[in-house]
């Protein structure tokens, strides 16, 4: 397990690395009231597509087999006990990397996303912009 | 000139740090705008203000340095207001509802947990517990990995049994963190996790949940386990 400090000043680079584990509760959480307006945030939408779907993908279904096929099945699950640590260190970079490629593989479904935006007609927007300059905004 | 507002305290309790900077580039001053006994931690609005890493982070830090001595109620990112005026007046027409959120969350924080499953210890789990999927995969082992066809069968139930095992290690770890907190709501649904689930403890109460998300992770080996926090309680303020 990992703790975020998610302040800034108690932890060294918390505030920073910490937010993209967190940026969907500063886009989606939060007080709402009527009278102030929410600016235009298209990015906010992109965030929400579940990039989860990929899991029943035939490409899914083959990486599966392949590491089936390199596992040890002879070890136990609770016979590895070191084993954790050392996929833990890769789990976690490679997390980390899906994170950011949640958020720039976002600008090419940006399109898709303001046609649901539309579509489901939520958050009044004040400016809506076009989609080239949607890609810089999440940059 | 608009109004950018970060969150909303009682009047007189933020006690903002000299020189606050928020939301814009060059960063805009933070200040507070008060009326009926709150105040709206606030600064001047870009003109175009857009969800930019640099904002996001910004709105997240003026909310942590405003909630460091007193509670604060988190507005969404992107709440603006069309003057400070205009600010003040929502502060005294909902100034009831503010208050009783204030004094429910006060001395109140939030953490985030996510919750992925590492992969190699995942599958060896799934395997370890079903017999029919390491007949497969020992057959597909002695055939040489097996036809693309055996592979795609075998990978596709792979696939399922994972997700199954998601769904069991979500209520696994909700159910042994929600008991230790003074609230608990999901999170949005979203990429690269399982489980998102945020937490409102006591601050002073904050150990018991962190001590048990690690007693988790290393019980359940497969469960990779992050907690992000302490936080604003975003996912409270309603």
């Amino acid at each position: 397990m990992s703790v975020v400090p998610a302040q800034p000043g108690t932890g060294s680079a918390g505030g920073t690395s910490g937010l993209y584990d967190v940026i969907e509760l500063v886009l989606d959480r939060g007080l709402v009231i009527d009278a102030f307006v929410r600016v235009s945030l298209v990015g906010i939408e992109i965030l929400k597509i579940d990039v989860r779907v990929v899991v029943a993908s035939v490409d899914t279904y083959l990486r599966f087999a392949e590491a089936c096929n390199r596992l040890d099945l002879e070890s136990g699950p609770h016979k590895s006990a070191g084993l954790p640590e050392l996929v833990g260190e890769v789990t976690e970079s490679g997390a980390h990397g899906k994170t950011k490629g949640a958020l720039s593989g976002a600008a090419q479904t940006v399109s898709d996303a303001i046609h649901q935006v539309r579509d489901r007609g939520e958050e009044p927007s004040r400016s809506r912009r076009s989609t080239s300059r949607k890609k810089e905004d999440t940059e | 000139m608009s109004t950018y507002v970060y969150g909303i305290a009682r009047a007189g309790s933020t006690h903002l740090p000299d020189g606050l900077t928020g939301i814009g580039d060059p960063p805009r001053p933070v200040r507070v705008v008060s009326r009926a006994g709150l105040a709206a931690v606030v600064s001047d609005c870009p003109e175009q203000l857009r969800p930019k890493r640099r904002d996001l982070l910004a709105h997240q830090q003026v909310l942590a340095a405003a909630g460091r001595r007193a509670p604060v109620l988190p507005m969404r990112f992107g709440s603006v207001s069309d003057s400070d005026e205009n600010v003040a007046e929502v502060l005294s027409e909902h100034c009831g509802r503010y208050e009783e959120q204030l004094d429910r969350l006060a001395g109140r924080v939030e953490y985030n947990v996510k919750v992925l499953h590492r992969e190699d210890a995942a599958l060896h789990l799934v395997l370890s517990e079903d017999a029919g999927l390491r007949a497969l995969a020992e057959a597909n082992r002695t055939a040489g990995g097996g036809s693309y066809e055996q592979r795609l069968r075998f990978g596709e139930k792979v696939a399922n049994s994972m997700r199954e095992r998601e769904a069991q290690d979500a209520a696994l770890v909700r159910d042994a963190l929600a008991p230790l907190a003074e609230d608990h709501r999901d999170g949005p649904q979203s990429a690269g996790w399982f489980l998102n689930l945020s937490l409102l403890v006591e601050e002073s109460a904050s150990r018991r949940p962190l001590e048990e998300a690690g007693r988790l992770g290393e019980r359940h080996p497969q469960l990779d386990i992050k907690v992000n926090g302490p936080l604003p309680p975003y996912s409270f303020a309603t």
